[in-house]
């Protein structure tokens, strides 16, 4: 018998989100998503998301025991007791575990997370060389979860104006592209008081990513772009 | 990079401001060590009075001044949202910054003179 305590919240019916007890039989080698899938056997009103169910997709990011990570990989056996599962913190509830995303993927979409080009399409595509290729190394794995931008305390406090972690990772990973022509504007962009700098590198975005990302890291390249720009 | 005390700018004025404070009191403490501590007013007013030791001070102070207002504003633009409130919070630090520099001018050209 494992103890679970999960938050549950309905909008249309409770005032605030409140957490609820569960018992459940596991068995060895069980991930909390394995976990989460059984007691929704029995209660089929508990709401969160899943997909791949195997730490690819990101969509069962959740805070565990007071950690953001993905259900689906982590090991009840590395879980204490009773286990605590919230929705990730700071953002608007939809329902028991289920977030909204709106604010994470407006940052998301205000890094511009495509190439920009002057030149036409080529025939076939864009090369770049292995060496080039190598800087977008632990840049393009994200996987947008959310885990990082929401143990980030300033995108808590300023989901609207700052990016967080996630999104300036996607801002670094096409300002390293040598294949993209607006590395200028997409630093001037970030020059304000608010779209990068309200990052104060305390880590706890690379404390949290499934992938073992460092947007820490990929934010201080982009600094380092800015001040070879201004200099 | 912007003409405002903003965005790389200011994260670059609060490290650089950062370095040579921590040079000035390393240099201070070591110098202290070497020449002994200043007791009376008179040998106080000797150090200062070197042109040397009178302008990295001033440089010291105000680079205190800048870190400290960058640093505070930091604060401030997480935690103070309501614009009233941020207006009146970065006013009184304003404020606070600017009477205690025009204070250690004060000090400092006094005993220079």
């Amino acid at each position: 018998m494992m103890k679970f305590l999960i938050q549950r919240y309905n909008p249309e019916v409770d005032k605030a989100p409140y957490m609820q007890e569960y018992d459940l039989d596991v068995q060895p080698g069980m991930m909390l998503l394995d976990a989460l899938l059984a007691i929704k056997e029995e209660h089929p009103d508990l709401g969160f998301r899943r997909s791949c169910q195997e730490g690819v997709c990101g969509s069962d990011g959740m805070n565990i025991n007071g950690t953001n990570g993905l259900a689906c990989i982590t090991d009840l056996k590395n879980l204490k007791e009773p286990v605590e599962i919230r929705s990730l913190p700071g953002q608007p509830i939809i329902r028991d575990l289920i977030i909204d995303q709106g604010p994470f993927f407006k940052q998301y979409k205000a890094a511009k997370p495509w190439l920009i080009t002057n030149d036409p399409d080529p025939e076939k595509e864009r090369l770049q060389s292995p060496e080039d290729r190598d800087r977008l190394d632990g840049l393009y794995e994200c996987i947008l979860c959310a885990c990082c931008s929401t143990s980030c305390p300033s995108f808590w406090w300023n989901p609207d104006k700052f990016m967080g972690p996630a999104a300036l990772l996607q801002s670094a990973r096409f300002i390293e592209d040598s294949r993209d022509d607006a590395t200028e504007g997409r630093l001037d962009q970030l020059d304000n008081a608010y779209s990068l700098f309200r990052c104060h590198s305390i880590m706890n975005c690379v404390d949290v990513c499934p992938k073992e990302l460092n947007p820490t890291k990929a934010i201080g390249t982009i600094r380092k772009r800015m001040l070879q720009k201004g200099i | 990079m912007s003409r405002k005390l903003s965005g790389l700018r200011a994260w670059y004025v609060q490290r650089l401001s950062a370095a040579y404070i921590t040079f000035y009191v390393l240099i201070a403490v070591i110098s202290m060590l070497f020449n002994g501590t200043p007791t009376t007013y008179k040998s106080w007013a000797t150090v200062w009075s070197s042109p040397l030791v009178s302008t990295m001070t001033l440089l010291f102070f105000t680079a205190l001044l800048i870190h400290a207002w960058i640093g505070i504003r930091d604060v401030i633009l997480d935690y103070v949202h309501p614009f009233g409130a941020r207006l009146v919070v970065l006013s009184l630090f304003a404020v606070m910054l600017i009477t205690s520099g025009l204070w250690v001018a004060r000090v400092l050209f006094n005993a220079i003179n």
